[in-house]
């Protein structure tokens, strides 16, 4: 079963943009402590986005005409799983590369491609996700956010949640009602490109249980779109979204955003001396995982590089990955409590950190019971 | 994927249908089998071609291994492969991995079919979602013991570290495959008739064999630790064979 899944190598060509990357990343990442290397995707620094974009190493999957790099996933692949290594601060571009200018490429007029792809890809546009509402988590297709056609376009009344970067992000992707009401559920659906700095949009952050403000309340209250808001066909907001998920959960992040923190554990028993059995078997358990999870990863790179979009596969991958994620800095903070070995300062404040947060690694991107269902309807269960 | 694969799998299904695999598993003789594949030339899967062998890569005879597994074969077929291609323990990790793969594919196909079949409360148990999370579960297990044994498996000659990383996978998935299989099939698949039990019972020991996770995990750790190297670097030099 998932067949369709098989080892796939990393091309020569996209491999060799690793020692790039790498030194980028080393270079944005010298300064910074583990605890804010450990914040990676959640990160914030638009400087180091453009200095990527004018590097060439964003919107690589992107056709070259809007200022692409003209390969395909597995370039990405490269670029996604050395600055997430290393710890670099990639929320800035971070949706806008992943998911917002794939969807403008596949669903967007000729105009809008001109308009955003070349900004994106050089890290000078930033998106965000207008999905999740407060009645509407899990159960997206209930948005009541409404975009209503008016005299000179739409008129978007409504509100997101959770909506990661938007106090940053110049657009943002909303998935809104064009027609009909949460009774319709999927029909009557549309996307919109909103211009975040329209009058009547008001961004208010919400802090983390870290203390980190990444995600924010977004209202509109009457704003005023144009015509060319609106993204693809109206009323196919559906299965637009399915295709832009499938972007957002087949991609590295799902299996590395602890990654530092395996790293950072590392240093700390070499340097403490620690390798008898247990603690090799320990350290062994959690390699062979990262080995096969990378593996499954890159099967779904290539699906993605042969075109499909792999909603079931990535979910497979997305489910494991956070799993692999979450039960790591368990693991870790146990190894340390007893032990009595002293511990870095740092190594402490990166754990404590990644350990408060990884609870929201499956749920954001779809949770855990709904990436699941998705895998169970893959299998003809639903 | 390799032309042999097909008609290597057609005979092992004929060769061995369940009542023949609980003879054997009773202590029952095998002889005729072991003639018929014997003739059939499949041995030498991985003797070169220059020396009257199929020469195939470890990659394809590591399909033939998961068919091993999928049919509940002897694993003395594929032992025998590895005998005739002068491979060591690593080797035979690797065809045990796969043996895992192979029969946790068939117990998943097995358990969907049975979820889709079996009807209480007024409709089949695979429409409850508490079913369906822990089938797919058990899928993304499946997935993730095969994809290790295919990275293990391209490498041209078996590889400790990359063999021990897919050994830990499979050995460390195959309980969960197994209970999550009984579970869904209730009391029929504890019963002997059933051929469930077939399949679940070679998840254990193959699992035991040749070392379970914690035995793997133990030389890879040892070798991670001693390297110096980040995670990452290490595990794509040394277990995707990445320069
Ligand atoms: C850090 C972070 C960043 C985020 N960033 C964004 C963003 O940028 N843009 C955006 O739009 N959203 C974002 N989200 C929101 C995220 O997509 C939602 O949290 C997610 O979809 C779940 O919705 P919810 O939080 O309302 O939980 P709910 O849907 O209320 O779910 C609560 C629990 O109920 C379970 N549940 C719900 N329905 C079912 C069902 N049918 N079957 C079984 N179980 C069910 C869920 O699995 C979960 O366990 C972010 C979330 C986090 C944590």
């Amino acid at each position: 079963m998932f067949d369709s899944l098989t080892l796939a190598a990393i091309p020569p060509e996209d491999e060799a943009l690793r020692p790039q990357v790498r030194a980028l990343a080393q270079e944005a990442v010298a300064s910074l402590p583990l605890e804010q290397r450990a914040r990676t995707w959640m990160g914030h620094d638009a400087a180091f986005s453009r200095k990527l974009g004018a590097a060439g190493l964003l919107g690589l999957t992107l056709p070259t005409e809007y200022g692409g790099g003209g390969r395909g996933p597995f370039a990405r692949f490269v670029v996604v799983e050395e600055l997430l290594a290393a710890g670099a601060p990639v929320g800035a571009h971070w949706i806008a590369d992943r998911q917002s200018a794939p969807l403008i490429l596949n669903f967007g007029t000729e105009a809008q491609r001109q308009f955003y792809i070349p900004r994106i890809c050089r890290g000078e546009a930033l998106f965000c996700i207008g999905m999740s509402e407060p009645g509407a988590g899990s159960d997206l297709a209930a948005v009541r956010t409404r975009a209503e056609r008016s005299t000179s376009g739409w008129r978007l009344s409504g509100q997101k949640i959770w909506t990661t970067g938007a106090q940053h992000a110049d657009y943002m992707i909303a998935l809104v009602r064009t027609s009909g009401g949460p009774e319709d559920r999927h029909a009557g659906l549309s996307q919109v490109i909103v211009d975040l700095k329209l009058p009547g949009i008001t961004v208010r952050p919400i802090e983390d249980l870290a203390g980190d403000e990444h995600f924010n309340e977004v209202f509109f209250d009457g704003v005023e779109l144009a015509d060319d808001a609106l993204i693809g066909a109206e009323g196919q907001g559906w299965s637009q979204v399915t295709a832009e998920l499938a972007f957002e959960r087949s991609g590295p992040e799902r299996i590395y955003s602890s990654l530092v923190l395996l790293d950072g554990w590392l240093a700390h028993l070499r340097k403490a001396g620690r390798n008898d059995d247990a603690t090799a078997a320990l350290v062994g358990g959690y390699v062979a995982r990262l080995a096969a999870l990378r593996a499954m990863s890159l099967a779904c790179t290539a699906r993605l590089a042969a075109g499909e979009s792999p909603v079931v596969e990535a979910s497979l991958v997305k489910d494991l990955g956070t799993s692999f994620e979450q039960e790591l800095p368990i693991a870790i903070a146990d190894d340390l409590a007893s032990h009595d070995n002293p511990v870095d300062p740092d190594l402490m404040r990166a754990l404590t950190y990644i350990t408060r947060v990884t609870p929201s690694f499956s749920l954001r991107g779809g949770t855990r019971e709904i990436l699941r269902g998705i895998i169970a309807r893959g299998l003809g269960l639903r | 994927m390799s032309e042999f694969l097909e008609p290597f799998e057609r005979m092992l299904t004929a060769l061995f249908p369940p009542d023949r695999v609980r003879a054997i598993d009773g202590g029952g003789e095998w002889e005729h089998e072991r003639t018929e594949i014997e003739q059939s030339g499949f041995l030498d899967a991985m003797v070169p071609e220059a020396s009257g062998g199929a020469g195939l890569s470890l990659a394809d005879t590591s399909d033939l291994w998961r068919a091993v597994g999928r049919n509940a074969a002897p694993l003395a077929i594929g032992e025998a492969m590895i005998e005739r291609a002068d491979l060591d323990d690593t080797g035979r990790a690797l065809l045990l991995a796969a043996a895992i793969s192979g029969a946790a594919d068939r117990v998943l196909a097995m358990t969907v079919a049975y979820a889709g079949e079996r009807s209480q409360f007024g409709k089949p148990i695979g429409r409850q979602q508490a079913l369906q999370q822990q089938l797919a579960v058990m899928a993304e297990d499946c997935v993730a013991i095969r994809m290790a044994v295919e990275l293990a498996a391209a490498s041209d000659v078996p590889d400790p570290l990359r063999v021990g990383a897919a050994k830990s996978v499979a050995s460390a998935a195959a309980p969960r495959v197994a209970n999550t299989a009984h579970a869904v099939h209730g009391a029929i698949g504890i019963s002997a008739e059933y051929d469930l039990q077939l399949y679940t019972r070679r998840l254990h020991e193959w699992r035991a064999a040749l070392g379970s996770e914690t035995r793997w995990n133990r030389d890879l750790g040892h070798a991670l630790l001693a390297s110096h190297a980040p995670v990452l670097d290490w595990t794509r030099s040394r277990l995707f064979g990445e320069a």
